[in-house]
């Protein structure tokens, strides 16, 4: 099961942009359909459609049959012959429109969850830039907010030195130990820090392994920059999402609770199917070993079982059962 | 003859247009038989059921999108649906003047839009950004480093969230854990917070703040009547309480040195980890509980006793699940 996708440009999107780019196209007396294009992150073809249709629009007037001095006009020669746009009337809009609570509470989350990185960590400035989204929203900002990140201070230290490598192209060094329990001292181009809601990871070239790899930071200890420039980085290197299948991960068969599905979305592969069985939906992930997918399926007990290879339900068994016995001692 | 169609766009932007420039306000008859994509589709003296219907659709999605959309009585007519006036005023459409941003800030609020990359609020920050890109600033070179995001794959979210801004009761089943069904749950929602990566609702029920994890809320979501809510900063009010939570609750473990529940475990904020003794701090005794499990033999809790119970269960129900004795 892939992760849900954006959606994709509908009707609400159209109707925000059009009514954002025409205080654009105000406040700019000439720009080329390239510039508009690059300012608003939208495929030039997109903006030229958007202008030939505010170029129509308008106000049904006095004798509602929408007249010429009622409608919207541009430079028609500029926009056909050069690609630049030229509003030569205007009617209605003077300004850009406020935020929507829905809106401007994604944004204040999102600078919420930010502030647990260590360049926002004084807070101030998110503090007012939460303050104006407020003021420059219609009605009441959406109850909703993010907290408990910025309690991920033990990462911190973590984070400012890959931070610290970042801007000094430096290598970073330090201890990993893995999921199968192993510690390594790992030497690494740090290219991106990567987060999940509570889980932090950074993405790197290691040199141990001559590969891109992904590490979680509460796995990294000892961490130091060394006086060693980095040979890669993030705009050289083909970066894959967070959690891509590799062609050595295992397949293993399992059965899961329907409400626990989402918390595995990221172990099952892209186009596996999921049958029902029982109360339960039987449907496959992927890992890179075992000893990953015992400490997956420990952590979800009484939603999901493994039901094949038998070699992954004997490790999972005997993973429980070794603990299980510390209690009887 | 069918008229050639109007795109929804050009018929809500129209809409827009036509009551932005109205003072007075327009009457549904006016628009509909006037503005572009409505009045190539009405029928003078006839029925218009259909297109009404596509008005008060049009209505909810220009709201949607913060546009404040006003009705007004006709003085000497109130409570007349046919002489009801709309129209949106411009002091509440525009964005205040005082209301700008740098291009650092704009940097720093493209950055908060990247954490949805999913489900409904990914839309919502996309428009976000279409609207702060009208303002015309040119945001500074990107942070590189970065790439934070939100979760949020709980199906409960998108009703509460609705219900939450209708100000509205809800009814949902709710699954705690240990018991073997869901039981009915009604409350009235005041806010969805996520806390250390996982959603909350706070809401009252019997007249006393409670906390639901929007993961054990099993199956839809229904509404019912309005409630009044109460006033305050609700998202910070359950954020401080959750945190109060976390601070109270302690566990003691013991941690196999060097071990992975060793390094991860000391690396949980507010842990205290000595040698081979842990102590740590949990809003919620079988999520941790899970958690626990999931180190198998690298974790021996000594308190509290739930926790304890509630681990080895866990730890048995598995075995037994895969076969084991």
């Amino acid at each position: 099961m892939a992760a849900p996708k954006p959606q994709p440009f509908q009707a609400r999107d159209k109707l925000a942009f059009l009514l954002s780019l025409v205080p654009y196209l105000m406040d700019h007396d000439r720009v080329t359909v390239t510039e508009a294009a690059a300012h608003f992150g939208i495929p030039p073809e997109q903006i030229r459609d958007a202008v030939n249709l505010i170029a129509v629009s308008g106000l049904p007037g006095e004798t509602s049959a929408y007249q010429h001095d009622d409608l919207f006009d541009i430079d028609w020669d500029a926009f056909e012959n050069d690609d630049e746009i030229v509003l030569t009337n205007r009617v209605a809009i003077d300004d850009s429109p406020r935020f929507s609570a829905r809106e401007a509470s994604a944004l204040i989350m999102g600078l919420q969850y930010l502030s647990a990185l260590p360049e926002y960590a004084d807070r101030a400035s998110i503090a007012s830039l939460i303050a104006k989204l407020s003021r420059g929203t219609s009605g009441a900002v959406a109850p909703v907010g993010v907290g408990g990140a910025e309690t991920r201070e033990s990462l911190m230290p973590s984070i400012t030195l890959i931070r610290d490598s970042l801007d000094r192209g430096m290598q970073l060094e330090f201890d990993y130990l893995n999921a199968r329990g192993e510690l390594e001292r790992r030497r690494v181009d740090a290219l991106q820090v990567e987060s999940v809601d509570a889980d932090w990871y950074l993405r790197g070239w290691c040199h141990l392994r001559e590969a891109v790899r992904t590490f979680r930071l509460d796995r990294i200890s000892r961490a130091e920059v060394t006086d060693e420039p980095v040979a890669h980085r993030v705009s050289e290197v083909r970066l894959p999402e967070l959690f891509e299948a590799s062609p050595d991960d295992l397949e293993v068969v399992i059965d899961v609770e329907p409400s626990a599905m989402p918390l595995l979305a990221d172990y099952i592969p892209d186009g596996a199917r999921g049958q029902q069985e029982g109360t339960r939906v039987r449907t496959a992930v992927r890992v890179s070993h075992y000893h990953g997918l015992k400490r997956l399926i420990a952590s979800m007990p009484g939603v999901v079982t493994v039901v094949s290879p038998p070699e992954a339900r004997a490790v999972v068994a005997e993973w429980a059962a070794s603990a299980a016995a510390r209690y009887r001692a | 003859m069918t008229p050639a169609a109007v795109p929804v766009e050009e018929r809500l932007f129209s809409l827009v247009l036509a009551l932005l420039a109205t003072e007075t306000g327009l009457t549904k008859n006016e628009i509909l038989s006037t503005v572009q994509g409505y009045h190539q589709r009405f029928r003078s003296g006839g029925d218009n059921a259909n297109l009404e219907r596509q008005f008060e659709r049009d209505k909810d999605d220009i709201r949607d999108l913060g546009v404040p959309l006003e009705t007004l009585d006709s003085p000497g007519d109130a409570g007349n649906n046919q002489t009801l006036r709309y129209r949106i005023p411009k002091g509440a459409y525009e964005l205040p003047t005082d209301v700008t941003f740098t291009s650092e800030e704009t940097a720093l609020l493209n950055l908060a839009a990247t954490v949805w990359r999913e489900g409904s609020l990914s839309g919502e920050s996309r428009r976000a950004l279409l609207k702060l890109r009208s303002l015309g600033v040119t945001a500074d070179e990107p942070l590189l480093g970065y790439a934070p995001r939100i979760r949020l794959r709980d199906a409960a979210f998108d009703p509460l969230d609705a219900a939450i801004r209708k100000g509205v009761r809800v009814r949902f089943a709710y699954l705690k854990p240990g018991e073997e069904k869901a039981t009915e749950r009604d409350v009235i929602p005041l806010a969805l917070v996520q806390y250390q990566g996982r959603w909350h609702l706070s809401a009252e029920r019997d007249g006393e703040r409670r906390v639901y994890l929007l993961r054990r809320i099993i199956g839809p979501v229904t509404t019912g009547k309005p409630a009044t809510m109460p006033e305050g900063d609700l998202p910070a009010e359950a954020l401080a309480g959750l945190q109060a939570v976390w601070e109270r609750n302690v566990a003691e473990l013991q941690v196999e040195a060097g071990s992975d529940a060793a390094l991860r475990l000391a690396n949980r904020d507010g842990a205290e980890v000595t040698g081979d003794h842990a102590v740590l701090h949990f809003v919620d005794v079988n999520i941790l509980a899970d958690e626990l499990s999931g180190f198998g033999p690298e974790v021996l809790v000594l308190s509290p006793p739930e926790l304890r119970d509630a681990v080895v269960a866990r730890l048995r129900g598995v075995v037994s699940a895969h076969g084991g004795a």
